[in-house]
């Protein structure tokens, strides 16, 4: 027995050599005094330790040594449905993979694939994460990968669910500190277009802000910042102006116009204009809108 | 034009005209031209008054006419619809008028503004003077007001009418000469001072067919001038504003005020000397050369530096500036009717140009059910709209494969806007003279015992007696009477402020747009 574990070391230094992956020939030209026999006994130990993986290239075979690092947490009293269940788990990567596509990859019935999704859970090798996209929809992944942004939607989601006042909360905040950048900019009279230089604000000066404020329970990185930024400038209130090498800043800026006339009579902002007129139930003289302002 | 401005058309029409000129102009609204007879059956008013009617449009320039194409001597009347609206403007003209030349200007005004466009200068004048003490100072200053408006063309000589002589029956024409709109009359003040004593008559006066009247495009040019000046001082503070004031005036000196899309170049330097000349703004003049970079490189846009001669040459990019100007104008409608987070959506699709439904709550950070419900409702509204792209194929696979992006149309959004705020004038007036019509008694009643008190002071009654007249109104008839007085001035306050956003979306319809507008040189 102690002589097959020597070949298979043997052979896995010749595998090893070949990163692309041993044929059988390979292994047959380097290792020329070993019988045929003794040579599948070596790969079968090794294919049984999970130390190489079979290929399949056109007609050929080809043996492959696994990543050190990658090889497999599993246990090795894991069966065999295990061990394929656990790969396409690990193939998904951190984006996690649907139970359907790994029905669809292993060719096991749903009730086996079932049993096995569950065993694999609680021995805490693999996790369900639900999706923020379709709430429905549970995805797998390994039980140490931290989730992909696009499933767990990043930090504005808790628990699929969208958090809108943490939201509005950090666009206020955001907000108040151009402002206040604004304010201190401009009582420094050194003409304008240092005014303009010291109300701009980088990515990281707000994060800064935002982190000293404590109102963030979880971490927010620059990327989130940048998106709360972006929902100031979409609602009117900053702009958002790039520099000369590329990278954006952000201030605050006042609207143009004053409330345009429009809207400072019910007509503007009236839901049923479209069926206002002379005839019919909704006129301006007995239009409850306008009795309500006049009033 | 649309329904809603045949309707607001016919309501100011109505207001200051009557009926009879309401429904000739009715009849005229839905035609190119028409002839007084067509006129005539259609209204089924007697021919007289049609005549009047049409008299009274054209003095104020409502009107225009001219020789049949197959009929050389039959007139076709045409109406000017777009120019309606100014008769609501005029509080605004004599208004700027008060501001620029006091007093003496904004009753010349008033008077032009009466007595439509057949008036003569020294009538004018005459009728003015007549309000007030008649002295020759004061008549001096009225004539210098005159011409100086006339300089500043604000008042523009008026076509002169060309009348064959009896047996000639052709249609009579106007001819008109560029050089003559802004020459300066003689005015005679020792013959108007005869004239008001009574010692000669209107018809001694020499030029007497001189006629003079409003130059409504000037006035809206300074309208407009206004609304970008106050934008910018709103957005980049009162030094940049007064630059930008400074920028425009020089460019009227080589641009035609209503070019289109953009104005002529001046250059840097042309700037700085006005500026250095005129202005006591030491903080403008000491950092000019950033203000102007402030103005070039602001999103909105006024300002364009196309090349470097002379330091700098600059245009003024009215496009931009309405464009920007136009979305600034629909983002606070779509604020105060669909809320911040609406508003903050069409900016997403304003900025992203093209954006599909699942991008839009991302990007717009509002939660999936909320941000479709508020897009839907926009769409709906006709704030924004969807471009469908199909993928080829499909076939017997079921059904093609399409993508459903949101986009911004601002030219049918402002047109949109403009019916909605025709409408909304139309309301205020609507509901203004049915305040009016409704407590018609009440208001009677009060107007007559005014009268009654006014002249119970005169005669000297004593105080009780007046008292005991006064309390013939009681306090609930009071109460009453305060309430609707609120009401109409209320609504009058709206109308005006509303005229206000017709107009930036006219100027941006001019501005923006190819479409023809009521600017028109004059013609």
């Amino acid at each position: 027995m102690a002589a097959a574990a020597d070949i298979a070391q043997l052979v896995l230094a010749v595998i090893k050599g070949i990163p692309t992956g041993a044929t059988n020939d390979d292994l047959t030209k380097a290792l020329t005094d070993i019988p045929a026999a003794t040579r599948v006994e070596g790969l079968n130990i090794l294919l049984q330790q999970g130390g190489i993986e079979i290929l399949k290239k056109g007609e050929k075979l080809i043996y492959r040594a696994k990543d050190p690092e990658k090889v497999s947490a599993l246990p090795k009293d894991a069966d065999n449905e295990e061990k394929v269940v656990y790969g396409i788990v690990e193939e998904g990567g951190n984006k996690g993979i649907w139970i359907r596509d790994i029905r669809m990859k292993s060719n096991l019935n749903m009730t086996q694939l079932n049993k096995i999704l569950k065993n694999l859970e609680t021995k805490k090798l693999i996790k369900a994460v639900k999706s923020v996209n379709a709430s429905k929809k549970k995805v797998y992944m390994l039980y140490n990968l931290e989730p992909d942004r696009t499933v767990t939607g990043g930090a504005w989601y808790q628990d699929q669910d969208f958090e809108v006042e943490f939201v509005d909360v950090l666009n206020q905040q955001c907000l108040r500190f151009l402002q206040m950048k604004r304010e201190n900019a401009e009582k420094k009279r050194e003409g304008p277009l240092v005014l303009r230089e010291m109300s701009c604000c980088t990515v990281n000066e707000v994060h800064k802000f935002i982190s000293d404020l404590g109102v963030s329970k979880v971490n927010l990185d620059e990327d989130d910042l940048e998106t709360i930024l972006k929902t100031v400038v979409y609602d009117g209130n900053a702009e958002r102006v790039m520099k000369s090498d590329g990278s954006y800043v952000y201030r605050a800026v006042n609207s143009p116009l004053p409330p345009t006339g429009l809207i400072q009579m019910p007509c503007g902002i009236c839901p049923v204009i479209k069926n206002c007129s002379d005839c019919g139930d909704v006129t301006a003289i007995n239009c409850q809108y306008m009795k309500d302002w006049l009033d | 034009m649309s329904a809603d401005y045949l309707h607001l058309c016919s309501v100011i029409l109505k207001q200051c005209f009557g009926n009879v000129v309401e429904s000739v102009a009715n009849c005229l609204f839905s035609a190119t031209t028409r002839t007084l007879s067509q006129i005539v059956s259609t209204t089924k008013l007697p021919r007289k008054e049609v005549c009047v009617a049409l008299a009274v449009l054209i003095r104020f320039r409502l009107v225009s006419f001219e020789p049949s194409q197959t009929n050389p001597f039959l007139p076709e009347y045409s109406l000017r619809r777009e120019d309606i609206i100014f008769l609501l403007r005029h509080p605004r003209y004599i208004y700027l008028m008060q501001n620029k030349y006091g007093n003496v200007g904004a009753s010349i005004t008033e008077e032009l503004i009466h007595s439509g466009s057949h008036t003569h200068v020294n009538k004018v004048l005459l009728n003015c003077l007549a309000d007030e003490d008649v002295g020759t100072a004061n008549a001096e200053t009225h004539r210098n007001t005159f011409l100086q408006m006339i300089s500043d063309h604000y008042i523009i000589k008026m076509p002169e009418l060309i009348e064959g002589d009896d047996q000639d029956e052709s249609v009579p024409r106007f001819q008109s000469d560029e050089c003559e709109y802004f020459r300066h009359p003689n005015i005679d003040l020792h013959l108007l001072s005869m004239i008001s004593k009574g010692e000669a008559s209107l018809s001694d006066s020499k030029e007497s067919n001189m006629m003079w009247t409003l130059n409504y495009d000037r006035f809206h040019q300074d309208f407009r001038d206004a609304i970008m000046v106050d934008s910018i001082k709103r957005k980049l503070g009162d030094s940049a504003a007064e630059c930008f004031s400074f920028i425009l005036t020089l460019i009227y000196n080589t641009t035609d005020p209503w070019q289109r899309k953009t104005s002529n170049q001046i250059t840097f330097m042309e700037i700085k000397q006005t500026i250095e000349r005129k202005s006591n703004n030491l903080d403008l003049i000491k950092y000019l050369d950033q203000y102007i970079s402030l103005l070039t490189d602001d999103s909105l846009g006024f300002l364009r530096k196309v090349g470097d001669m002379g330091n700098g040459q600059y245009l003024v990019d009215m496009e931009r500036a309405f464009e920007s100007l136009a979305f600034a104008c629909i983002e606070s409608v779509i604020t105060e009717r669909f809320g911040s987070k609406a508003a903050r959506i069409f900016r997403v699709i304003r900025f992203k140009k093209f954006i599909e439904q699942e991008d839009l709550q991302k990007e717009a950070m509002i939660p999936a059910k909320e941000a479709k419900s508020l897009a839907y409702n926009l769409f709906q509204e006709q704030f924004i709209h969807v471009k469908v792209i199909k993928k080829p194929g499909g076939g017997s696979n079921g059904p093609a494969k399409a993508f459903y992006l949101y986009q911004v149309k601002q030219k049918d959004t402002v047109r949109m806007l403009l019916d909605i705020s025709f409408k909304a004038l139309y309301n205020a007036i609507e509901r203004s003279s049915y305040e009016k019509f409704e407590h018609k008694g009440l208001i009677d009643k009060s107007q007559r015992l005014d009268a009654i008190v006014e002249t119970m002071r005169e005669r000297g009654e004593s105080d009780e007696f007046i008292a005991e007249i006064m309390e013939t109104f009681t306090p609930p008839e009071c109460e009453i009477l305060k309430k609707v007085k609120n009401r109409i001035q209320a609504l009058s306050k709206a109308e005006l402020t509303l005229d206000n956003s017709i107009f930036l979306l006219q100027m941006y319809q001019h501005h923006c747009t190819t479409l023809p507008t009521s600017i028109q040189k004059f013609k």
